[in-house]
């Protein structure tokens, strides 16, 4: 009894838990309440389906809420998405190897993530503008790499990159989801266990007094949007082994899906606080949110509407509970 | 421990633009002692601290810490792996990170490529516990008491290995309880001979802790001397003494009826129940030191901050004000501090800044703007004020200071205002400019507009204001007549905090 409840007493003093218990329970009602509506959303299929639809949103997330814990935020996912998806289907329906492809993919995506970092650390462009730029010229990259067209098929060649990013199954569960629980624990680490992660905290939290600490605030910030273009490169990948050709407009707002999943997990949009742990269940709740609408028949413009409040009643809360502890209200 | 100097200063001359901030200014600390470094607002205690620390570069002048020179290229690294630590009044913590986390902000202890954190919470808990602090290192910073975070700051010094200590008014925050909790903690590193430059303007706390005093006056050293209670009057005299060089242009009216009354007012830790009056005819001075809670009583009266108590009436009648729209409807406006942020829209032309406040009378009831009334009412401005501009298009912020500070006067004339509250008009601006808005506000008082004036240049509130009230500590703790006024006077009333200790 004695060691159990210590080792809750552990867990729940990682700072930024609390809001995530409060958001997972929410995500458990929303499942019970989809399972009543209809009894197939327990089934494996949907479930294994539902996790398939997730790795997406979930890994564009990750990468932002390293972005919003600086403080900053990554315009540029999106497009980035749909870079990487047209790069390596352009790569490969040319005949290039498919490993070959996903280097040449990923080395372009962590280009445009240090483009990111230089233009806001360096040059101190509002990270809104700087993105904004990239989005567009990452967007254009897309659209050119194959002439304006989205690709043929991939192709025979691809069937094993296919397997290995999005159809493949291990454990019941396909590979595109287990490739982002890899992908987020490698940055989970990175971010609560490592010198890097915590300098990725105090820029967030008060950036003069990181600087007088001596942290190095473009490595920092350079870093953030790296993780970010990584993460949305490999995303890139997944959608293009998920429909076997390259899209030009694959990703188009993935971003604001990313900053909808960070901050309904408890990632704070002015920096310095939230934890991975929230952006999965932050992600699951779009997730299933999209999933369990879609089964109880409703259509895409209620999904979007339900999501969009969502979101916001989440950060309002967020700013009502925060703005209640800051100014604690004496007498009248 | 023998008493050895640790850092020597001398000639330090800085210059920013337009103003000379330090000039020739001397300074010797020594291990074991506490040097109290004194002088009013802007006397330029803070900007010798930041070329002490590294912040600010010098542009001349020798400076030694242990003996060693220090060239022309000192910065905060520099200085702080020198050991010389700033404890900064607005505190420079992340707070949401744990106290651990701060200490060893930058310099994380990695343990196979990852942090260790029960080491650096260990380490933490030990220096904690040196210095008798009773914080876990796991609190998250902004959860603990503005006290505490200072101790934390203390700490992350001391664990830097810190022997130079700057504290900038550190007892500011501070409850009674606290800074005698301070106080032993500096007893003690005074004791391990560390050097510790205390800025404060509370005068009688000095007696407690410190062993010499330096004190300097518009950016130059005065004198130092060792510390001596019962020399308190020459200190302060040392402080103030400078005759007042600028001319004031005084003028005389008949004392009319009562404008402005408030009563009892009370917004926050600054401003606890303050009343005054004004008077037509009469132009009030408010003076104090920095942090007196001025600029905040004339937020909360204005409505930008929230009043917890208090009434405030206007020719008599009650006036109920929530927001700045009721307190300008009620015929009571201010003129900022801080120009350019709270003033004006510099981005916008003088005729557009000129109206923004007057739109509702310049409107029709469609909404529509009267083009020909807004021209008008602009050009009027212009001429009443004598503002020196181009034309009435060119953007706000295109102006000088003086001309600017007009522009912000003459929207609010434009509709035929009662009270008028100016917060440091002559801030950064040039004393030609100064005077012209020293004459602005005696026109104001000719026309039977009540004045408020908010200031920290002790001789213009001298020279300009008929009545003055000073505030300490968020009170009024003293009404002076212009006849009657003097610097130490002022001084005296300005430093009378609440005796926060006990004897």
């Amino acid at each position: 009894m004695d060691s159990k409840e210590s080792v809750f007493k552990r867990i729940m003093a990682i700072r930024g838990m609390g809001q995530v218990v409060t958001v997972t329970c929410g995500l458990i009602v929303l499942c019970l309440v989809f399972g009543v509506i209809n009894p197939m959303f327990f089934t494996y299929r949907n479930i294994a389906n539902l996790l398939r639809q997730i790795a997406p949103t979930l890994l564009t997330g990750v990468g932002q809420s390293f972005v919003l814990i600086t403080g900053n935020i990554d315009l540029s996912i999106g497009s980035v998405v749909g870079m990487s998806c047209m790069i390596s289907a352009t790569l490969m329906t040319k005949g290039v190897n498919p490993w070959v492809a996903v280097i040449i993919t990923m080395v372009v995506c962590i280009v445009m993530g240090v483009l990111n970092g230089v233009l806001v650390a360096q040059c101190k462009l509002p990270p809104f503008i700087a993105t904004l730029g990239t989005m567009t010229v990452g967007r254009g990259i897309a659209q050119i790499v194959n002439g304006n067209y989205n690709t043929d098929s991939i192709g025979e060649g691809a069937k094993f990159f296919r397997t290995v990013f999005y159809s493949g199954k291990i454990a019941g569960i396909f590979t595109a989801f287990w490739i982002a629980v890899i992908v987020w624990l490698i940055f989970n680490w990175l971010l609560s266990r490592t010198r890097v992660g915590r300098h990725i905290y105090a820029v967030g939290s008060n950036i003069d007094a990181a600087k007088l600490s001596g942290v190095n605030i473009l490595k920092t910030v350079i870093v953030v949007y790296l993780v970010s273009a990584v993460c949305a490169g490999i995303t890139g990948l997944i959608i293009c082994a998920s429909t076997g050709t390259g899209t030009m407009d694959a990703g188009t707002s993935y971003e604001m899906y990313a900053v909808a999943a960070s901050v309904i997990g408890g990632v704070s949009t002015l920096g310095g606080q939230g934890i991975l742990l929230g952006t999965v269940v932050g992600a699951f709740i779009w997730g299933v949110l999209q999933n369990g609408l879609q089964f109880a028949g409703a259509p895409v413009a209620i999904r979007n509407i339900v999501i969009g409040v969502i979101v916001v009643v989440s950060v309002l809360l967020d700013v009502i509970v925060r703005s209640g502890k800051m100014k604690p209200r004496k007498r009248g | 421990m023998e008493r050895q100097q640790i850092v020597k200063m001398r000639g330090i001359m800085k210059s920013f633009p337009g103003v000379k901030a330090l000039d020739d200014v001397k300074l010797d600390l020594y291990s074991g002692e506490v040097l109290a470094l004194l002088g009013e607002n802007g006397a330029g205690k803070s900007t010798l601290m930041k070329v002490l620390s590294g912040v600010y570069m010098r542009d001349s002048g020798e400076v030694e810490i242990f003996g060693r020179k220090i060239e022309q290229d000192w910065n905060t690294t520099k200085a702080q792996e020198a050991g010389v630590a700033i404890i900064h009044q607005e505190l420079n913590m992340c707070r949401h990170m744990s106290v651990a986390e701060n200490i060893f902000l930058g310099r994380e202890i990695i343990k196979n490529g990852q942090l260790d954190n029960k080491a650096m919470n260990e380490e933490t808990a030990g220096i904690l516990a040196q210095l008798g602090m009773d914080i876990d290192p796991r609190t998250v910073v902004g959860d603990l008491q503005v006290s505490k975070q200072q101790m934390v700051e203390i700490a992350k010094a001391l664990s830097k290995d810190a022997k130079i200590l700057i504290m900038d008014e550190p007892t500011s925050a501070l409850t009674s309880k606290e800074i005698d909790e301070l106080f032993a903690i500096i007893r003690k590193l005074r004791q391990e001979g560390k050097g510790i430059i205390y800025i404060s303007h509370r005068l009688e706390e000095l007696k407690h802790i410190v062993d010499r005093v330096t004190i300097m006056r518009d950016g130059r050293y005065i004198t130092e001397m060792e510390f001596d209670e019962s020399r308190m009057d020459e200190i302060i005299a040392h402080m103030v003494g400078r005759e007042i060089k600028e001319k004031f242009p005084r003028v005389f009216c008949e004392k009319g009826e009562k404008i402005l009354e408030v009563k009892h007012l009370n917004a926050g830790r600054l401003v606890r129940d303050i009343s005054f009056d004004v008077y037509a005819g009469e132009i009030v001075g408010v003076a104090g030191l920095m942090g007196a809670g001025r600029t905040e009583t004339t937020r909360a009266i204005f409505g930008v901050d929230p009043k917890e108590s208090g009434e405030v009436f206007i020719d008599g009648k009650k006036v109920s004000i929530h927001s700045p729209v009721d307190s300008i409807k009620a015929g009571l406006v201010l003129v900022p501090e801080d120009r350019k942020k709270d003033g004006l829209c510099t981005r916008l032309s003088i005729r557009d800044n000129i109206s923004l406040p007057n739109l509702d009378i310049l409107c029709n009831r469609w909404g529509t703007v009267n083009k020909k009334a807004e021209g008008e009412m602009s050009k009027k401005a212009v001429e009443n004020l004598k503002i020196k501009l181009p034309n009435t298009e060119v953007d706000a912020g295109s102006l000088s200071g003086g001309n600017q500070q007009k522009v912000v006067v003459g929207k609010w004339l434009a509709r035929n205002s009662r009270v008028v509250i100016f917060d440091e008009p002559t801030r950064g601006i040039d004393v030609a400019a100064k005077v012209e808005i020293y004459n602005l506000m005696n026109n104001l008082k000719q026309q039977g507009i009540g004045v408020l004036f908010v200031s920290s240049e002790m001789p213009e509130v001298m020279g300009m204001s008929d009545r003055i009230i000073v505030m300490c500590d968020g009170k009024i703790t003293g009404e002076l007549f212009h006849d009657n006024a003097t610097q130490d006077r002022i001084l005296t009333f300005a430093t009378r905090f609440e005796n926060k200790l006990e004897q």
